[in-house]
């Protein structure tokens, strides 16, 4: 026990002055904390307003009838209409589709809503569409039935014999940022756990810092556990940040357990560190680090869901990317962040990470090299 | 006593011996210097020694105790300082003494050893704001923290300045006085004969001569060996430091 606690004694020591050294080095900084946080706010910029989707539609309404008045005014008061007042002809429409940036003109025809010989108002609304946008129109024609549906309902009472029940999975919606927080999460995780151990030591492994270090009694896991501590501290400080920005500027929707999604994110980022401490460990210098950092990082950045979500890959891709180190993070911390699951819930999610962790330290520690 | 025995030392390289046969005793207490040109084996035999590489042949023993055997015991007993002492930037120097101790399992005596250093008002600067013979000194501290029994120096004067090396060679003296064996390598043949109280010559691997600088220097003259020159009282070096003065500039 007294010999354990002398051996733990460098490692305490040295994760605190290495925590310390963080906040004096501007560059460390700069990828520990500001870079993320660039990333954050780049992405979240694209995708922080998207959970409104809106049609830009051009209207014309050429009837004086009180329902076609009733209509316009439905279509220019909803919010998932953006109505384009510059537009007056089918013409100039025609063209802004073409360009795209118009989704749809709608066209109330002259005579819309008079009553005819059945005694009933009565017209159709006319939609055009361009033709590379039919999936948006699809979408379009249905919001605009349903608009009709309920003018008819008005006009003839009608008891609908059946009907379509919907409502939504949780009360709060996911927003598309609540998606793209998880992803930039498992990058900020992972550039710091590859890119930060695997330009550090082949530096220090040049200038003779390790050499030294060997000169000492000091044993390889001492030396491991103790920059495991201090990235693990890095990390926190690092999404820490993250999820402040994410708070404060995106409205960004915690669900889960704070305690659980802290001890979430220390097992990420000491298995993704144990990525980094094998190729920076093995690396004699920063060439031979440097590609393999890269060959190892980039694919799992894009395959694992970080830039955009996994769903939108073929399924074969999916299968593969199932099994990354990265994949578990993202989805374990959208799982816990923003769908409100426990630490049970994700237990696949931790198991693969642990397994994951045992392959890349069993590495690093066979490949390790002090000079 | 002997504290160091090195005992037909071999490393081999490929098919080519860089240390071969090499056999060497220091006495506890002792300044001994390895001296030779680069290439002669110098910093491999003192590096088999300070078991950071393996021994091909041949055993080599610190306090009684085998360096093969017992790699992290005699890590534990020595200090080494090699020959370019780096250290991790943006650490003060007394969180690096206090982490080279934590190592040893001792408390670092931060402000003394920075004091015996001459550095006591730089221990919140960085390595990497010392000067190089201030490094020097700062990396002769990290070495000693734990108190060692021998202390390693390869080649500690390089690149310094005269009055740097002077300092250099009366803190090794200090070192030494505390009870300190102390063995090092130099290129520097006048380092040699004021600092080393024995000296081994080696080239090609091997020791070829080994004895006190006086009698090494008597035996060549036995030998009927004169100097071309009339060699006066002093040198261009004596002129230099009276000159600029001793005191270090840095």
């Amino acid at each position: 026990m007294k010999g354990l606690i002398r051996q733990l004694r460098p490692i305490i020591t040295y994760a605190r002055i290495d925590v310390k050294k963080l906040f004096r080095d501007k560059v460390a900084i700069f990828f520990t904390i500001v870079f993320p946080l660039i990333f954050l706010f780049v992405f979240g910029g694209l995708f922080g307003n998207d959970s409104n989707v809106s049609f830009k539609v051009a209207l014309q309404n050429n009837s004086s009838s009180d329902i076609a008045k009733q209509v316009e005014q439905s279509v220019r008061n909803s919010a998932l209409f953006e109505v384009d007042a510059s537009i007056s002809s089918k013409e100039q429409a025609t063209e802004k589709m073409s360009q795209g940036v118009l989704d749809a003109s709608i066209t109330i025809p002259e005579g819309f809503g008079d009553v005819d010989s059945s005694g009933l108002p009565g017209g159709t609304l006319e939609v055009f569409f361009d033709q590379s946008n039919a999936t948006g129109a699809q979408t379009l024609a249905s919001v605009l039935d349903g608009v009709i549906q309920e003018l008819n309902a008005s006009v003839v009472p009608v008891k609908q014999p059946f009907g379509v029940s919907v409502e939504a999975s949780s009360e709060k919606g996911l927003t598309q940022f609540d998606y793209t927080f998880s992803g930039l999460l498992g990058f900020a995780i992972l550039s710091l756990g590859i890119f930060g151990p695997t330009s550090a030591y082949p530096r220090l492994k040049q200038r003779g810092v390790l050499r030294r270090y060997r000169t000492t009694p000091i044993k390889v896991w001492q030396y491991f556990l103790a920059n495991v501590v201090s990235n693990s501290v890095y990390g926190l400080i690092s999404v820490g940040a993250m999820f402040a920005a994410a708070m404060v500027f995106f409205d960004l929707n915690v669900k889960g357990n704070i305690l659980a999604i802290i001890a979430f994110i220390l097992l990420s980022t000491i298995v993704l560190f144990g990525i980094g401490l094998a190729v920076g460990g093995w690396a004699k210098n920063e060439n031979q680090a440097a590609p393999l950092a890269n060959l190892l990082a980039f694919p799992m950045m894009f395959l694992s869901g970080s830039f955009f979500p996994r769903f939108l890959m073929p399924d074969w891709l999916q299968k593969i990317s199932d099994f990354l180190p990265l994949t578990p993070v993202i989805d374990g911390a959208r799982l816990l962040v923003t769908e409100g699951k426990t630490l049970v819930d994700i237990a696949p999610q931790i198991g693969l990470l642990a397994v994951w962790g045992v392959i890349v330290y069993l590495i690093a520690f066979r490949v390790f090299r002090w000079e | 006593m002997d504290i160091v025995v090195a005992h037909n030392l071999k490393k081999k390289y490929g098919k080519k011996f860089a240390v071969n046969d090499v056999s060497f005793t220091v006495k506890k207490g002792e300044i001994f210097g390895i001296i030779g040109p680069n290439g002669a084996g110098k910093t491999t035999t003192l590096e088999m020694i300070e078991a950071l590489r393996p021994i091909d042949g041949g055993s080599a023993m610190i306090s009684g105790i085998d360096v093969s055997a017992k790699p992290r015991a005699i890590k534990q007993i020595i200090g080494v300082q090699p020959q370019t002492p780096a250290f991790e930037e943006k650490l003060k120097l007394k969180e690096v003494l206090a982490f080279f101790a934590s190592i040893y399992g001792v408390k670092a005596q931060t402000t003394d050893l920075l004091k015996s250093v001459g550095l006591e008002d730089r221990a919140n600067s960085y390595p990497e704001q010392l000067s190089g013979g201030q490094r020097q000194r700062f990396s002769i501290a990290a070495a000693l923290v734990h108190k060692p029994e021998v202390f390693f120096l390869d080649e500690p004067t390089t690149g310094l300045d005269p009055q740097a090396r002077r300092n250099l060679w009366d803190l090794i003296e200090s070192i030494r006085a505390r009870g300190v064996t102390v063995i090092l390598t130099t290129h520097y043949l006048d380092e040699a004969e004021q600092l080393c109280d024995r000296v081994a010559i080696m080239d090609m691997g091997k020791i070829i001569a080994l004895d006190t600088p006086e009698a090494l220097i008597k035996d060549l003259l036995k030998r009927g060996f004169k100097k071309r020159h009339h060699v006066e009282q002093a040198n261009l070096e004596d002129v230099f430091i009276d000159l600029t003065g001793k005191a270090l500039r840095d």
